[in-house]
């Protein structure tokens, strides 16, 4: 396929999956707030910090910002020059759209398209200032739609999987930077607080696994025991659930191999599986010593080695890099 | 059953038609016409409440659907829907068979016109057409002389509009032999209605036209330069900001091909290629949908950054055909077309079966003399423009705007024909603010496929095409950048 459309057939995954994920960040944030006893500023801060818009953010809007809710919520949903912003990513992900729009199915570019009107449209705002929950919800569930569309009325081949790269690479991201937001409770470490601590910490557990929709699959892995081992294990490890580092990394290696199977000939994506398999490999060596290492810098390592394969994949398959498209930045 | 929509009769009843022009539904003495005669039942035992439903259904399913087109002159590059009215225009089956015995026979004569301007020249020589009407004509492309397209076929795709005057004759307005668009509306059109007026299509018999597309494909396909059923045909487009990208993307889906920008291909050793992700592959077939200027900075215009460049050597060297062929602009001009009907004489030995609109070509003293003595009275039309530009309206142009085409008629008489007004047919449209039938102009752009075959290129009609609606009260343009809308066209089944 032509490898412009392949490209835009990546970011349209990219985008989708991660305008789902960050209306689905925001709303977890919310109920946090509700749920734990925290400081504002404790339930905000990691999500500005997570979207990589913590310097922006602070020199727009001072120091107090991440502590208000309403701040937060306003800049990463609505704000346009933030290049991450929910806005932006349904705005991207529907004028990738426009421009691919012989390759994707009628049902998916029609629940973009609505997507899209609506969130530009007056009615969202008023659903954001009056019934804030349904607004995220109405967000994740036509982005769930969506991508669901995408694998039931698409036929599975080049455009298809391109698309689900792009889903599988965005994800390994969002997942490993979100349980980066409160990885300070989940280091070695921290370990035997007072029972206070221990209900703070297990309120944020929680919350990383709605964050991650992974509360009903850990629930049924770990029959009802919130560990920390065990929410590591489930959200970086567990190879059945479909938002964990080592479902999302397989998945992608497993796509890149249909895409370009060993001994295809031309040499095009020998790199890009070589990086990838590289990945793969390193994340298995370092299961057994997520009790000893940092699980900052298991993460960040994922994060830093998933965005160079990126690059790579961009320059083997995808023609020249688009300055439009954003990549958020790692922390 | 007091209440109007019970009455049979009520949505029709207070329908005017508009004195002096043929209504395409009532007759001058007020009855329904025989072809038009079903779908008046249909809609009125539908009733005015059940319309306006319908119609605001339909709007919503072209937004969702995102069947939009460009606006140029909106500097955020807005999407706008082609206003769609869901009132049919209905066309009877004989009416409909001798448009389209008349559309083949001149498609025939101006491909053979084509052949002519770029070979030998007969025509000219024999001086049945001036050959400097022919020769200045600014889409006439001197370099491309003595060059055969692959496949022989130069007019892969037509679109020519048709109007109809107070009598109800069609006649011919215009020729658009380079990348006319609009079908896609016709296919978007008739799906909405197969959603919101499915029982009507089936009642009334109405000729299918969902199978364009792969007739599209075949014709495409037939001109390869080598094994036809394998070629790759590709749709190659200026990208997403050019007014018709919608119709672009939703053809090469509805083809299955590839949608090319110009940056996706690239000539080597004058075969084109296309980048994929598995590296370069050969194309043969190329629907293209920009114009001649841009296709190819080697050849055109060297100061342009845009186009492919070597493609014209590729064509040349016969290694790709490109659809339409380079060159056709010549017969698009509209001092060239007063000729057509000598041409289907010269090379058919025929009489043209579709009327014209006299024209009064500036170019020729006495003409001149006639359209400057007339102004308020003509419409005046730049030859080489097209989309109501460039147009002056005599009967409702102001003193100060005829006296300015007075000055560009004496400056460059080539560039201006003239023609009286029609005034063209009028169908019953939807007024969504009265909720009533109003009288509105309309026009019909048919399109044509032409495909080669052994013998002689044999050319397909799509049955109905594009019916285009002045939504505004009393205007006669139907262009969609001015106020513009559509029609869904209905062409009955013969009877069996």
């Amino acid at each position: 396929m032509i490898s412009r459309v392949a490209d835009n057939c990546f970011w349209f995954g990219r985008y989708v999956e991660r305008a789902e994920s960050t209306a689905r960040l925001l709303a977890v944030t919310r109920e946090l707030v509700f749920d734990a006893d925290l400081p504002p500023e404790q339930c905000w801060q990691p999500l500005v910090i997570v979207s990589g818009e913590l310097p922006t953010l602070l020199e727009r809007d001072g120091a107090a910002a991440v502590g208000q809710g309403e701040v937060v919520q306003r800049y990463i949903t609505w704000n346009p020059d933030n290049g991450v912003s929910l806005l932006n990513s349904v705005r991207a992900a529907r004028e990738i759209a426009r421009t691919i729009r012989e390759v994707l199915s009628i049902e998916v570019w029609e629940e973009v398209n609505e997507l899209y009107l609506w969130i530009s449209d007056g009615a969202s705002e008023a659903a954001y200032a009056n019934h804030r929950e349904d607004f995220y919800r109405k967000v994740r569930r036509s982005t769930q739609l969506c991508l669901g569309l995408v694998r039931s009325t698409m036929l599975h081949d080049e455009p298809m999987r391109f698309l689900w790269l792009g889903v599988m690479l965005e994800r390994v991201g969002q997942t490993a930077r979100i349980l980066d937001m409160h990885h300070h409770t989940l280091s070695p470490a921290t370990e035997a607080g007072d029972s206070q601590q221990r209900l703070v910490e297990l309120n944020l557990w929680l919350s990383l696994l709605r964050a991650c929709s992974g509360f009903d699959g850990f629930m049924k892995r770990h029959r009802g025991r919130v560990s920390r081992e065990g929410l590591v294990s489930f959200l970086v490890f567990e190879s059945q659930f479909p938002r964990s580092l080592r479902y999302c990394l397989r998945s992608a290696l497993g796509i890149l191999g249909q895409l370009y199977p060993p001994g295809c000939g031309d040499g095009v994506g020998v790199e890009s599986l070589a990086s990838l398999e590289a990945l793969c490999r390193w994340l298995d060596k370092n299961e057994s010593a997520t009790r000893t290492t940092s699980i900052h810098d298991l993460l960040t390592n994922v994060v830093d080695r998933s965005s160079a394969l990126c690059s790579i994949i961009q320059r083997e398959m995808l023609g020249p890099e688009r300055p439009s498209h954003t990549e958020a930045t790692a922390q | 059953m007091a209440s109007p929509e019970a009455d049979p009769h009520a949505l029709f009843a207070r329908y005017q038609p508009l004195a002096g022009s043929y209504d395409e539904f009532i007759s001058n003495e007020g009855t329904p016409r025989a072809h038009a005669l079903t779908a008046i039942r249909l809609l009125t035992s539908l009733g005015a409440t059940e319309l306006g439903r319908c119609q605001a259904l339909a709007e919503k399913a072209l937004i969702s659907g995102g069947v939009t087109f460009n606006v140029y002159s909106d500097k955020r590059g807005a999407e706008k829907i082609l206003p769609f009215c869901m009132i049919p225009r209905v066309i009877g089956a004989a009416e409909w068979g001798r448009v389209e015995i008349g559309l083949v026979q001149r498609l025939r004569a101006l491909e053979m016109f084509l052949d002519d301007v770029y070979g030998k020249q007969r025509i000219l020589k024999e001086g049945v057409i001036p050959a400097d009407m022919v020769l200045g004509a600014k889409h006439f492309i001197p370099k491309l002389h003595g060059l055969r397209p692959p496949g022989g076929v130069r007019i892969h795709i037509a679109g020519i509009d048709l109007i109809r005057d107070p009598e109800g004759t069609f006649r011919v307005l215009e020729d658009n032999l380079r990348t006319p668009s609009g079908v896609s509306y016709v296919l978007e059109n008739r799906l909405i209605t197969k959603r919101v007026l499915p029982q009507a299509l089936e009642q009334l018999g109405v000729r299918q036209v969902g199978q364009y597309a792969a007739q599209l494909a075949d014709s495409l396909r037939s001109v390869a330069p080598n094994q036809p059923e394998d070629a790759n045909v590709v749709l190659l487009t200026p990208g997403r900001y050019n007014a018709a990208y919608f119709e672009h993307t939703f053809l090469a889906r509805m083809m299955g091909i590839e949608l090319v920008e110009p940056s996706d291909l690239v000539v080597d050793a004058d075969t084109v290629y296309m980048r994929t992700t598995r590296g370069p592959q050969r194309v043969d077939v190329i629907y293209r949908r920009i114009d001649d200027d841009y296709l190819d900075p080697e050849f055109f215009r060297p100061d342009s950054v845009l186009g492919v460049p070597g493609l014209m050597r590729a064509y040349a060297a016969g290694k790709v055909a490109l659809a339409n062929a380079p060159g056709n602009g010549v017969c698009d001009d509209k001092a060239v077309y007063p000729f057509v009907p000598a041409m289907i004489k010269y090379y058919l030995g025929e009489e043209a079966k579709l009327e014209q609109v006299r024209t009064f070509v500036c170019a020729r003293e006495e003409d001149r003399r006639y359209v400057l003595e007339r102004l308020p009275q003509l419409v005046v039309k730049a030859v080489d423009e097209a989309g109501g530009n460039g147009m002056l309206m005599g009967p409702q142009a102001s003193g100060a705007e005829c006296a300015e085409f007075r000055d560009r008629i004496n400056a460059e008489p080539r560039r201006y024909i003239a023609q009286h007004r029609v005034e063209l047919s009028t169908c019953p449209t939807w007024d969504p603010s009265t909720l009533d039938l109003v009288p509105r102009r309309v026009d019909l752009r048919p399109f044509i496929l032409t495909r080669s075959s052994p013998s002689a290129p044999s050319s397909w009609v799509l049955p109905g095409g594009l019916t285009r609606v002045a939504l505004r009260p009393g205007s006669y343009v139907v262009n969609s950048s001015q106020g513009g809308g559509s029609k869904d066209t209905w062409v009955q089944k013969a009877a069996t």
